[in-house]
């Protein structure tokens, strides 16, 4: 059962003769991971916004194709410090921001907010100010907040940009629990590494097309995403691409150690 | 002074500049200038240092001007008036969080919008202080001077000014579309996480504020 679905979307922004995405169709379903990769400008960040239904509602521009969101979409996007809402003196009341705007009450609210902490492991930075928190810290917080509304489809652009690979690991984690709790997911991301082991299935966008999607093990270890204005795979194959060595691509140290015996 | 509700010290900041500009010149001016100068000195010690400075490096070019245009009595006169307008302003922003003021707006069933945009306008400040303060170092890092003589302080506001208004602009959109994604819209029923607490004694005496002020107004007038 698909939670989220875009059939033949295209879209142009405001001002511009380019068209961001063509013709691109992708169903999600409820507990699958997403990963969106290519280039930079292969059009990413704009399918995240208009599966948010940001695009063009908020930003402008001119969509034509159908875009199905069945429940709250929530969106991550990869600069932490221009999300804070500016309305909350503590990192507690930064993570309640969504969930209070929904109008939940109290409660509610509270529940929510405990359990998104602890999901990102920020419950020690509850009373902080938000201001005084690093780039890594601040992206937990801004993700905490995305989780606290509780949504059924979660869209990420670029969520491990400003952390350590112990934060980035622990957001990793985060999404598989979602996922296996039901939730839809999509990521964007330049992180590869990590794909092996989080995503279920790899779109990758070209100049705005969806130039091949298929099961990450399999679109991974493909020799293609080694030619040029492509985005590249895990380091592991790309070293055995390097070296020459035949395809498929092991995508991780396990794979190769699994092949060498 | 913090505990006291928020609208009960929009009231009182509120007032004094009304009450400088209702009462005579010279003798009402002075009079809420010290009601405002007890304000700030009643605050937490650290603070009262800051605040006052802070009014006074704002109040001074002012005074400057009056005294240039208008002379000792226009100086005396206006001075006062405007002096009480900053130093009660201060004390506000010293003593009233922005986000418990939005509490209290929203407990209120003020529309979230207009309580978002007052307390954004009140908290850009100090995020444009710190962003001004990392395109100094990273300007100062590739060699602009920002020491020196007039002229070189004029051209170093000038590389620190394009890029700190290019980026807040450019930062606009990204804020708007994180606030739509976590469900900050038009016509929403924002929650209040903690409304301040209110006592029938504080909205008597916002009350007894505002009449005051009007029965002020009317003397004056008549």
């Amino acid at each position: 059962m698909s939670v989220l679905a875009l059939d033949r979307v295209t879209f142009r922004y405001p001002a511009s003769t380019v068209r961001a995405l063509v013709n691109c169709s992708l169903e999600v379903d409820a507990g699958e991971i997403v990963a969106v990769i290519g280039a930079t400008g292969a059009g990413a960040s704009t399918l995240l916004l208009v599966a948010a239904d940001l695009a063009p509602r908020v930003v402008g521009g001119e969509l034509t194709g159908q875009v199905r969101c069945d429940g709250r979409a929530a969106l991550l996007l990869p600069t932490p410090w221009t999300q804070v809402s500016g309305m909350a003196s503590t990192v507690w009341d930064e993570v309640a921001f969504g969930p209070a705007n929904l109008g939940w009450p109290r409660e509610r609210i509270a529940t929510s907010v405990e359990r998104a902490l602890k999901r990102v492991d920020s419950g020690a930075l509850r009373d902080r100010d938000p201001a005084t928190l690093s780039g890594g810290e601040l992206q937990c917080v801004i993700l905490a907040g995305v989780l606290a509304m509780d949504p059924a489809v979660l869209l990420l652009d670029e969520p491990t940009a400003e952390l350590d690979p112990v934060g980035a690991e622990r957001v990793w984690q985060v999404l598989r629990d979602l996922a296996h709790e039901g939730a839809g997911v999509v990521v964007a991301t330049s992180d590869l590494d990590a794909l092996p082991g989080c995503a279920d299935r790899v779109v990758w966008l070209s100049q705005g097309r969806v130039h091949r999607c298929g099961l990450a093990a399999e679109l991974l270890a493909s020799p293609d995403l080694w030619e040029p204005d492509a985005p590249g795979s895990t380091a592991v194959a790309g070293v055995w691409h390097r070296a020459a060595l035949p395809a498929p691509a092991p995508l991780t140290v396990r794979d190769v150690v699994a092949r060498c015996r | 002074m913090r505990r006291l509700h928020p609208f009960t010290l929009l009231a009182v900041a509120a007032a004094l500049p009304a009450a400088a500009w209702i009462a005579p010149p010279r003798t009402g001016g002075m009079a809420t200038v010290a009601a405002a100068l007890v304000l700030i000195v009643l605050l937490d010690g650290r603070q009262v240092f800051t605040v006052a400075r802070a009014a006074a490096f704002t109040a001074a070019p002012l005074w400057l001007f009056l005294f240039v245009l208008h002379g000792t009595t226009g100086l005396v006169e206006t001075g006062l008036r405007l002096t009480t307008v900053v130093a009660s302003s201060f004390w506000l922003v010293a003593v009233l969080p922005p986000p418990r003021l939005v509490e209290a707006m929203i407990a209120r069933g003020w529309p979230v919008s207009a309580a978002f945009l007052f307390s954004a306008t009140l908290s850009a400040v100090p995020a444009l202080r710190v962003r001004a303060g990392h395109l100094v170092d990273a300007q100062r890092a590739r060699g602009l001077r920002t020491r020196g003589g007039p002229l070189i302080r004029l051209r170093a506001l000038r590389a620190l000014a394009v890029p700190l208004v290019l980026s807040a602009l450019h930062e606009v959109d990204e804020r708007t579309l994180a606030l739509e994604t976590r469900g900050l819209g038009p016509g929403i029923k924002r929650t209040p996480l903690a409304p301040p607490p209110d006592s029938a004694m504080q909205r008597a005496v916002r009350w007894g504020i505002l009449v005051a002020c009007v029965a002020a107004l009317a003397w004056r007038i008549a």
